[in-house]
């Protein structure tokens, strides 16, 4: 029974953190309509900036979150903005060749200046013991710290103007258009909050795995298939979608072994996308 | 993976252009060298996920290239000929590898290949290089299934690795005769799971209870199902398999979640310095074998007559500690250099058939290739670290510390 306790904790806490790294994904899926190819780039320079402010310079990685969300939200406005709104009506497989060459040279850029070499902040703040389950501190906070940002980020949109505009250009850019809404400055606001929840991700990411470039392409995989089971464009969607991605990779990883546990989420993102392609708690439209 | 593989496929098709252009412009402006010269084309990984090792093998072949032509060159029967290296970027994509070898053969006539990094991909290059019967020195393959191809033209300066396997079971057996049980986790990727099915068979054979024995994919980002049920076995030592990344992941939710044992192997991770760096005080008494260490003392022919002369040039150029992917790599120039002198001819079937009969002292160690082309099998370190440092503990030759049981 422990071992099941403590799987299922294990899952918990990967699920919020996989739930922290798809809600900017999904928002800017759903909002914009763009596959973007960036995200796992912009959560890996989001977990550098950290690691290098802590490495360098001393600074605690608590610190550097809002540092880095600034930071990371400047960039994704700023590359809406002047890059990606010239072609963001067109269809999605030209945001996403151009997402993708963004990523390209991003990807390699830091690969160039950083190297690959896997680098991580030492911290090591333990862990708390609950009978026989051990609660890795780092994750606990990285867990709270996820759920605080995504929760925060579905405030924003229910109760802020900019989270009710963000929500009506998501529904009908047109009528959004006629409201008055500049739909532009919201793709640009959207984005932003999209690579700042990356480097949000980043940040938390820093303190539990390794940061190397070479792991982009995996988180860019998860946030997909968080997206899919949980659903598209919504903050719901994509904590439902990690938590549910989390638990079923802790428990394939132990009743069929490591080998199986991520080909257990891809082989419950198909059977959803035949079942139920709004995701299981997505809005029908967005799939 | 989905988006992995779209990241991957796309990189590639998108880049085939530019990496056309870059191909073209190193073509044309490679020095139009008027004498003969022996050409040695290296595909490497010098972006993408291996850069880091494909800039290893990139600084050693540098090192040596310049040391040896500084010396005149390469003896083939009664001239010396310079030597050029020919290098190619295939950005971590074994395709790429394999359409820049039939270049690099084709295009730039070499007569030699030095093989990229890692098992997987020396088993594509070695494949183009045996359809041209252009020799190919692989210097980071070690799986013995790369060698199991019946691949006339293919040599590779590292020993089976059987010879990590056998050895280290039974040097921990006397170390810690209380050991019983080992739990192994493996990556699922050529090299680590070879790894992993061997020490399971090694340890088998030696007497003990195999605990647990599973292996996790590529792209694999969280342990903690597994070694939670590692921890409910209760290993006397847990052996883990894999790339720097996943071994730094591997140890850290090992902390975590209480996992331990008195013995705790990760291969090849503390060979490699990014593993002690990244892992800091976590790195403490976490064992390995490796093929080569710095602190060996070998003596033989070559550019570097001793281990420690390379040590020095290396440190002075690089301000690092060589590692054994420098060293292997290094030695890999040495096999060419005897072959040549010792067939006197460029001619590919004689030269392939002189470096089938090396049998060298080198600062590497020894190197005589068995009838599959590997390096014979020879004792190999142990090492482990202890106060962030990489101390040996075998063969007895070498030992600067004795084991400790995991702190």
């Amino acid at each position: 029974m422990a071992i099941y306790l403590q799987i299922l904790s294990n899952g918990l806490m990967l699920g919020a953190l996989y739930a922290c790294l798809a809600v900017g994904f999904s928002l800017v899926w759903g909002v914009l309509n763009v596959i973007n190819m960036l995200h796992g780039s912009f959560i890996i320079l989001g977990g550098y900036l950290t690691f290098f402010a802590w490495h360098l310079y001393g600074i605690h990685p608590v610190v550097m979150l809002p540092v880095v969300a600034a930071l990371m939200f400047a960039l994704g406005f700023a590359l809406q903005k002047l890059v990606i709104n010239r072609v963001v009506s067109a269809p999605v497989l030209t945001t996403l060749t151009l997402t993708f060459g963004l990523d390209m040279i991003l990807y390699n850029a830091m690969t160039y200046w950083f190297t690959a070499t896997p680098r991580r902040i030492t911290l090591d703040l333990g862990a708390v013991h609950l009978g026989s389950i051990v609660l890795p501190v780092d994750r606990l906070v990285g867990t709270g710290l996820a759920l605080a940002m995504t929760l925060l980020l579905y405030a924003v949109m229910r109760g802020s103007s900019i989270g009710r505009a963000i929500v009506a250009v998501r529904m009908d850019r047109s009528a959004a258009e006629l409201m008055g809404i500049r739909t532009e400055r919201i793709y640009a606001i959207t984005f932003g909050i999209g690579a700042l929840m990356a480097g949000v991700a980043g940040v938390v990411f820093a303190t539990v795995f390794p940061i190397t470039t070479n792991v982009t392409g995996i988180w860019l995989g998860k946030a997909f298939v968080v997206c899919v089971v949980g659903g598209l464009g919504s903050v719901p969607g994509a904590l439902v979608g990690g938590l549910v991605l989390g638990l079923v990779e802790s428990f394939a990883g132990h009743w069929f072994g490591p080998q199986q546990a991520i080909t257990a989420g891809f082989v419950l993102m198909l059977v959803l996308l035949l079942t139920r392609p709004t995701g299981l708690v997505g809005v029908r439209g967005y799939e | 993976m989905f988006a992995h593989g779209i990241l991957r496929s796309a990189r590639a098709g998108l880049l085939a252009s530019s990496v056309a252009t870059g191909l073209l412009a190193a073509a044309l402006t490679s020095p139009a060298l008027a004498q003969e010269t022996i050409k040695i084309g290296a595909p490497l990984a010098l972006t993408g996920g291996l850069a880091d090792e494909g800039h290893k093998q990139d600084v050693v072949w540098k090192m040596w290239v310049e040391k040896i032509n500084a010396a005149g060159g390469i003896q083939v029967g009664d001239k010396k000929l310079k030597v050029e290296l020919i290098e190619y970027d295939y950005q971590s994509e074994g395709q790429r590898a394999s359409q820049l070898a039939e270049k690099l053969i084709n295009d730039d006539k070499v007569q030699f290949l030095f093989s990229p990094f890692g098992s997987g991909h020396t088993k594509i290059v070695a494949g183009v290089g045996e359809r041209y019967q252009v020799p190919t020195i692989a210097c980071v393959a070690s799986s013995e299934s790369v060698y199991d191809q019946t691949l006339k033209y293919l040599f590779g300066t590292l020993s089976p690795n059987g010879g990590m396997t056998t050895a280290m079971v039974k040097f921990f057996k006397e170390k810690f005769p209380e050991t019983k049980s080992i739990a192994v986790l493996g990556r699922d990727d050529v090299f680590p799971k070879s790894m992993a099915e061997g020490i399971a068979k090694a340890a088998e054979a030696g007497g003990l209870t195999v605990a647990y024995k599973e292996l996790y994919p590529v792209g694999t980002m969280d342990h903690a199902a597994a070694l939670s049920s590692i921890k409910a076995a209760k290993p006397d030592w847990i052996y883990i398999t894999g790339y720097t990344q996943d071994l730094i992941l591997a140890r850290k939710q090992m902390q975590d979640l209480g996992v331990t044992a008195p013995i705790v192997t990760m291969v090849t991770g503390p060979s490699y310095k990014e593993f002690t760096d990244g892992l800091g005080p976590l790195a403490n008494g976490i064992s390995s074998s490796s093929w080569w260490h710095h602190l060996t003392s070998y003596e033989g022919q070559g550019v570097w007559p001793t281990t420690a002369a390379f040590y020095e040039d290396f440190k002075a150029r690089t301000k690092g500690d060589p590692d054994y992917v420098h060293g292997s790599c290094a030695a890999a120039g040495e096999v060419i250099v005897d072959a040549l002198a010792r067939a006197g001819s460029l001619d590919k079937v004689k030269v392939r058939d002189a470096i089938a009969a090396t049998d060298i002292q080198t600062f590497y160690g020894p190197i005589k290739f068995g009838p599959n082309g590997m390096n014979l099998s020879r004792e190999l370190p142990i090492i482990q670290v202890q106060d962030q440092a990489i101390k040996v503990l075998a063969p007895a030759a070498i030992k600067n510390a004795d084991m400790i049981a995991m702190p």
